[in-house]
């Protein structure tokens, strides 16, 4: 067998589709049976490249081969029904007796449509991963209705949160006095939207003065500041809210039918923090802080604030208050107990202090 | 895709597919097999009649698909339990797919 003859079956066979064109005239001289199959125009005579391979860049392949190096082109084209990715390699041979464009192509349509299809499943994943993320930012918000930051991040850690002990947290609790004797009867929707309306404002006061609200029950309301993360002003940041909330409701009252007469009680003493329950999660607080501090509610008069002997050593420089004389407190003895009537410093917390 | 090499060889079902875009095709089918197994994409009963409704596919050309994939998952050696519950799910589906009438002898024996 002559060598031509072996050199031309060798190209017949291969896989890759092979042609050699002439570079002046890029008449096509030798096409293998794969390039004829892809490329069917090519079986008459010396057809130029540019117009068997729609795509091809001939300024662009001319001044790459110029330089010396390789031209490649990705060509899209249809053999009968299927689509097909081709890349095309375009180099200058030349010889001692041959300068010649040898033209290879390769079939990469499997590995584009495995491209389309890793894209396609990345694209699904991405997706499905920001509705993950969605998803976790609304049970976080959720939760955070339930729960304070650091307790939530502490039971998103570790599945659990033990409970904490507070040496001297200050507890608000808050009850309406008149809402029993309001007729529930005439407009419920009325009245919780009222309701709804006074503890979102008692919400914002208690934020700005870095407390937590803890928990409503039915018109009662319960707020604390130095629960989970005790300040150095607890105690006179619980007596700022307890005012702003009396004002808020002096100043709401007299333009609305209802009048919403509210009784408070703050205290600052020891508590115990948790979470309570397994699938009806609450964080709450129990102790002797709290205790007394649902005490002195109970013992105070509409719209007024309460506070015993404990709390107020501790902050009387910075309050006026009128005394109510001693008290015998059930489970807490006598205690001296108070009206807080003012405080000298009502203003916000810088942002230092939070 | 082994499964759109045996589609385009064959005369029933490649006449539905000649002039697709690959690239969409591709997307849908595998967002479509992702879900049939469970996976992170949905596709409801309306929206695959609205996509079908127009190609006009007839019961002969549902079946030759669903023989096609079955094929095309043996020969990846897929378990055969993994088999049967793609296809179990590709089948019921028939009703939202096919949209002309076919030869109603076929569909009987079906």
């Amino acid at each position: 067998m002559d060598l031509d003859k072996f050199n031309r079956l060798l190209l017949e066979s291969a896989g890759v589709g092979l042609a050699l064109a002439e570079p002046q005239s890029l008449a096509v001289a030798f096409a293998n049976h794969r390039f004829t199959e892809w490329f069917p125009a090519c079986a008459e005579e010396a057809t130029p490249l540019d117009e068997l391979l729609t795509g091809l860049d001939v300024e662009r392949m001319r001044s790459r081969l110029a330089d010396d190096r390789p031209y490649r082109v990705e060509l899209e084209l249809k053999v009968g029904r299927r689509a097909m990715t081709v890349t095309v390699d375009v180099k200058h041979h030349i010889g001692d007796e041959t300068d010649l464009l040898v033209v290879e192509c390769q079939n990469i349509t499997k590995l584009k449509e495995l491209e389309y299809m890793v894209e396609s499943y990345s694209k699904m994943v991405e997706r499905q991963n920001r509705d993950l993320a969605k998803e976790k930012e609304r049970v976080e918000k959720l939760l955070l209705n339930i729960m304070p930051r650091t307790i939530y991040e502490e039971w998103k850690e570790f599945g659990v949160t033990a409970p904490q002990r507070f040496d001297d947290a200050a507890i608000l609790m808050l009850d309406f006095v008149s809402s029993t004797e309001m007729d529930i009867a005439r407009d419920p929707p009325a009245l919780v939207a009222e309701l709804n309306d006074i503890f979102t404002s008692f919400d914002r006061i208690v934020e700005q003065f870095g407390g937590e609200r803890l928990k409503t029950m039915g018109d009662a309301y319960m707020a604390v500041c130095g629960v989970p993360e005790p300040g150095p002003d607890d105690a006179r940041n619980i007596a700022r809210i307890a005012l702003r909330m009396v004002r808020y409701l002096e100043r709401r009252n007299p333009a609305q039918a209802n009048q919403w007469v509210c009784r408070i009680g703050i205290n600052a003493g020891p508590v115990v923090g948790s979470i309570i329950g397994v699938q009806k999660y609450v964080y709450d607080i129990f102790g002797p802080g709290v205790g007394l501090a649902a005490r002195l509610e109970a013992l105070s008069n509409p719209m007024e604030i309460t506070l015993a002997e404990d709390l107020y050593e501790r902050i009387r420089d910075d309050v006026t208050v009128r005394s109510l004389g001693e008290c015998d407190i059930k489970g807490f003895g006598r205690k001296k107990v108070y009206t807080l009537e003012g405080m000298t410093d009502l203003a916000l917390p810088r942002h230092d202090d939070w | 895709m082994a499964f759109y090499d045996r589609v385009l060889d064959s005369d029933i079902l490649a006449p539905y597919f000649e002039d697709v875009d690959m690239r969409r095709l591709i997307d849908h089918q595998t967002k479509f097999i992702a879900f049939l197994m469970g996976g992170p994409a949905s596709f409801t009963n309306e929206h695959l009649a609205h996509v079908h409704g127009h190609l006009g596919i007839d019961r002969a050309a549902f079946d030759e698909m669903i023989a096609t994939m079955r094929e095309t998952l043996e020969d990846f050696d897929m378990d055969d339990a993994d088999v049967r519950a793609v296809i179990h799910e590709l089948r019921v589906r028939a009703p939202w797919v096919i949209s002309a009438p076919g030869d109603e002898s076929r569909q009987a024996s079906a």
